[in-house]
């Protein structure tokens, strides 16, 4: 380390700017891609069904859970990781689709506000459920590849960390292509705009909203697993309390309706708040990485509602 | 008969000058100018999209003009908000029936005397003795308009569940209780038969007598618009295409066209007074007789724009009284003047 | 064709049951005031003196006067809040620091946490000016746990992690003169709630809350409304705070989770939306679930727990009633409890007992429950 009182040479220069910026930047977008990949499936529902999903963080929380129990045994022969997760995944889907199924769907001619009070209650439903079974103190998820791909000074990047960053840009890639080159990509893209006229034209909407959830819960269970795998104690509603609302946030300065924006929202919006939390000081701001998040979330809406890459609100 | 607020007769209650308004790249008003004096009953025409509506959503600050004003009694009102203008007097309804339809009737026409409650927030919270008096007049008020229009029996029922011509009416009726001193009135006829808009127009005529009342009509029935206006302004596609008496307007050859794309003039269905017509003109002023009015002239429009000669001669005091819901409204409609 | 003005006035509507109710005999009024004086005997003089159910009670008044002060924003003017547990835990702090660091007199400290519970419901009111629906919900929420994480945290006003506590005064130690004391600020919350909906303000949020043009048409300034409905919100909420940090007597930062804002919202729900008496028995529902039942009883926890055989599942028993509860209503009963037990309060109210509700009633129905898209 190099002492305070030492004039501000080069070297002192080039370890502040990494240990202020760089390492931050790097940090803070792998961070990102997690609240990105979070705010995929935050999207699809949104485009899909034009409302937000609280329930979202949960449906990560179940597939990492899951795969946790899978690894760990329970009881059971231990499985392995790969299996454990494709299991996690599984599980995170038949979620969604149950909430699909008993929530969403009686509530389809509800006011979209009630659906997303309902999502926020399946939220908590399966926060006790979840601390039903792992208990309140957490449980701690191995990561997808172990061991580290870069370190130097202070910069230290995970293989975990390039794993997931890689994840996101695919699945992005993938799901954008799906609605702009699938026939049922379309089919979902229009039964959002004109759920009466589509079932008109023989378009199965209610397989085509089952469908949407259980793809929402396929992103959401993979960023649960890539997120819980990044190091730290998962409890019972952690993604929610700390995944979620970053991601939310993503999906909204990334524009909600715009898929790469979710992937490029995550990214910025992890480096923001890394960048923040770094900088200034615990004891001017408590927790600055939440209130950096806030005012990005506020300014987005009265600045720019419809986002970075969306067109419309 | 000479209240201290006495206005000059036939002064310009409403002037709107050289009014424009772009929305993106429709340019929805392009210089318009009208004029609405006092008592007079104005006709706003024009085909659909003509900038009707936009009109009376720049007059009663809804939107805020690019260019030009709008005076309410030679004060510039241009950027006054929708409900500082429902204070000063303004009274609008809207196309598609603006009310709120979860309440009542009787709630409707409480909400409506908002502007005019006569107590402040506070004091109604804290339940002072001044916000349950005030709160009794209210209901008195709303009461007399619901047995005004007829509409007494649907006091206590929810609004959204009534027919489109019932609305309608009630909607006048939240528009009255604004206590307004000039009425805009979007299309009252929508949705109602022949007979029920001839009734309208008759209950226009009487409204504008008993509570000395101005008004500004969007209207699409060419009988009630030859019937109640003394003066017709027609918009087409955001400009002013003529002015003038309703009986001229009505075989102007540009509006014929604008509306029939260059028809034959006489396309425009000519009503003329009739017997009938000339019949309940004579009932209403023997009404309005017998309830002790000073000898109003002939209600059929002036030749020149002059001072509607019918029309009470005190703003807002109510001269004539046209049978016993009336007088009743009347002094229950007195009562929240402080 | 006849003039309507010269028709003779036509006598007030009656409606059927209004003019049941006037007719008033011993048989048909006894009955419901025993049951009146029953409850009441219960709710001030049994609770009162009971060590046991008293502090829990003092819960279920605070909730109830959060849940009427919820029920302002989403009730009333169809705005999703789901940041109220800021506004509670801002009075909470606010009265702690107020008293203890201070120093102030007992009762001033309510009015700072008025203040402060106003202050804060303003500045995101006047968010709310610009951002509403599903966007207004979400930055809620992040306004709650912001304020949570971060400012309930600054060491000099909160005592950090450790806590601010707050003592009562000697007179009130006693746990049922305490819930007493919470009574009647409930009482003072539901009269001034009942005057905001008998008054003009209740009938310009009524109408800014369905069609903000009308509204404005009928004279209603919005913005100033809006406002007023957050403020008066937030003040509420503010004292309810005060009232949870003397009771707790230590109040803390994780006290005021995004789980405690998403309560709220269930209990208001559960109860029934917009319905007064829903309300406050939604919110005694859960916090009678949430300490009594679970904490002291153990119902259910016993149960959980040996099921999945992990210790410390009370918090999550709670948590999985309430969310259950919250499905249930939405998806199966829209009304909540207010519309569950509306025979029995048209009953009380000295109308004929049916199980069937009013069909063309009027501002005490449940309908139109629901917040705005």
């Amino acid at each position: 380390m190099t002492p305070l009182a030492l004039a501000p040479d080069t070297t002192y220069l080039a370890f502040e700017f990494s240990s202020r910026i760089t390492t931050p930047v790097i940090s803070g977008a792998i961070n990102g891609a997690v609240y990105g990949l979070l705010g995929l499936g935050l999207v699809l529902l949104y485009k899909s069904n034009r409302i937000f999903n609280f329930a979202q963080g949960e449906f990560a929380s179940v597939a990492a859970f899951t795969t946790y129990a899978g690894t760990a045994g329970f009881g059971l022969p231990k499985m392995p990781y790969v299996f454990a997760a494709i299991l996690g995944v599984s599980a995170a889907v038949v979620v969604a689709l149950l909430t699909e199924r008993l929530v969403v769907q009686p509530l389809f001619n509800q006011p979209k506000v009630t659906l997303v009070v309902a999502t926020a209650g399946t939220a908590l439903l399966l926060i006790a459920l979840e601390g039903f079974v792992f208990g309140a103190e957490g449980v701690g998820l191995d990561p997808v590849i172990a061991g580290d791909a870069l370190t130097s000074g202070g910069l230290r990047v995970t293989n975990q960390g390039v794993f997931v960053v890689v994840v996101l840009a695919v699945l992005a890639a993938l799901t954008a292509l799906f609605f702009s080159r699938t026939k049922t990509g379309t089919a979902i893209l229009a039964v959002s705009m004109e759920p009466t006229a589509t079932s008109l034209v023989g378009i199965p909407v209610k397989r085509i909203s089952a469908l949407t959830w259980g793809l929402a819960g396929l992103l959401g269970g993979v960023a649960g697993i890539l997120f819980a795998g990044n190091g730290g104690l998962l409890g019972p509603g952690a993604l929610t309390a700390f995944a979620l609302i970053p991601a939310f946030t993503a999906a909204v300065f990334g524009g909600i309706t715009s898929l790469p924006g979710a992937f490029l929202g995550g990214v910025l919006i992890g480096i923001i708040q890394t960048l923040g939390a770094r900088n200034i000081p615990e004891s001017v701001v408590p927790d600055a990485n939440q209130v950096v998040i806030f005012f990005v979330l506020l300014l987005t809406l009265l600045i720019r509602p419809a986002g970075l890459l969306g067109k419309e609100t | 008969m000479s209240a201290p607020d006495t206005q000059p007769v036939g002064g310009a209650v409403l002037e709107v000058r050289d009014l424009s308004i772009r929305f993106g790249g429709l340019q929805a008003l392009q210089h318009v100018n009208l004029e609405v004096n006092e008592f007079e009953i104005v006709g706003l025409i024009g085909p659909n999209g003509a900038g009707k509506t936009t009109a009376f959503n720049c007059i009663t600050g809804f939107y805020t003009p690019n260019t030009g004003s709008v005076s309410y009694r030679g004060r510039d009102v241009t950027k006054a908000p929708p409900h500082v203008k429902a204070a000063m007097g303004f009274g609008r309804t809207f196309q598609n029936v603006g009310m709120v339809k979860s309440a009542t009737a009787l709630e409707n026409l409480k909400t409506a005397q908002h502007a005019k409650a006569g107590y402040d927030v506070m004091s109604g919270l804290l339940g002072l003795p001044r916000s349950w008096r005030a709160e009794r007049a209210l209901t008195a008020k709303a009461e007399a308009i619901l047995d005004l229009l007829g509409l007494a029996s649907i006091r206590d029922k929810r609004v959204g569940g009534q027919s489109y011509g019932t609305l309608k009416l009630l909607e006048l009726g939240c528009a009255l209780a604004t206590d307004p001193d000039i009425l805009l009135l979007d299309e009252p006829t929508s949705g109602m038969g022949p007979d029920e808009s001839d009734e309208l127009g008759e209950r226009l005529l009487v409204l504008r007598k008993e509570f000395g009342l101005t008004m500004l009509v969007i209207e699409h029935h060419v009988p009630l618009v030859l019937r109640v206006c003394d003066h017709v302004y027609v918009l087409n596609f955001g400009r002013l295409l003529a002015e003038g008496k309703p009986s001229v307007i009505q075989t102007h050859p540009e509006v014929v066209a604008a509306y029939l794309g260059g028809e034959a003039p006489d396309a425009l269905e000519a009503t003329q007074e009739t017997e009938e017509d000339a019949a309940l003109d004579a009932q209403l002023e023997a009404q309005v007789h017998a309830a002790g009015a000073p000898e109003p002239d002939a209600l059929a429009a002036q030749p020149e724009r002059e001072p509607v000669a019918g029309a009470p001669r005190t703003r807002r005091k109510p001269t004539a009284a046209a049978g016993e819901s009336a007088t009743r409204t009347r002094r229950t409609m007195r009562k929240d003047t402080p | 064709m006849t003039l309507t003005a010269s028709r003779p006035v036509s006598p007030p509507a009656d409606d059927a049951h209004s003019s049941g109710g006037r007719e008033f005999g011993p048989i048909r009024w006894l009955p419901r005031v025993l049951v009146i004086a029953l409850l009441a005997f219960w709710v001030l003089v049994v609770i009162p003196r009971s060590e046991t159910y008293a502090p829990f009670a003092a819960d279920a008044v605070i909730f109830a006067i959060v849940g009427l002060s919820l029920n302002i924003i989403v009730g009333y003017t169809g705005q999703l809040s789901l940041g109220h547990q800021g506004f509670f835990g801002a009075g909470a702090f606010a009265a702690a620091y107020a008293i203890t660091v201070q120093s102030l007199p007992f009762w001033s400290t309510f009015v700072v946490a008025a203040g402060v519970g106003a202050l804060f419901a303003a500045l995101l009111g006047v968010a709310a000016l610009r951002i509403t629906g599903l966007y207004l919900a979400l930055i809620t929420l992040v306004f709650g746990v912001t304020l949570q994480r971060s400012l309930f945290e600054v060491p000099e006003f909160t005592n950090g992690g450790a806590g601010q506590p707050a003592e009562r005064p000697e007179w009130l130690f006693a746990d049922g003169r305490f819930y007493l004391f919470c009574l009647a600020f409930l009482i003072g919350v539901v009269y001034i709630d009942y005057r905001l909906t008998q008054t003009k303000s209740g009938r310009a949020l009524l109408a800014l809350k369905e069609n903000e043009r009308v509204a404005e048409a009928f004279g209603v300034n919005v913005t100033s409304f809006k406002l007023l409905a957050f403020v008066l919100s937030g003040a509420i909420a503010g004292i309810a705070g005060a009232l949870y940090a003397y009771r707790i007597g230590n109040v803390t930062g994780d006290d005021f989770n995004f789980t405690l804002a998403l309560t709220f919202v269930l209990m208001v729900v559960v109860g029934g939306l917009g319905n007064r008496l829903g309300v406050i028995l939604g919110a005694t529902l859960f916090a009678v679930l949430d300490g009594y039942l679970l904490e002291e009883v153990g119902f259910l926890h016993s149960f959980t727990e040996q099921i999945f055989r992990t210790p410390n599942l009370a918090q999550y028993d709670a948590q999985f009633l309430g969310a259950l509860g919250l499905l249930l209503t939405i998806v199966l009963n829209p009304g909540g409890i207010a519309q569950q037990i509306q025979p029995f309060t048209r009953w009380l109210s000295g109308k004929p007992f049916s199980l069937h509700g009013d069909s063309e009633s009027g501002p005490a129905a449940v309908e139109g429950s629901h917040v705005r898209a």
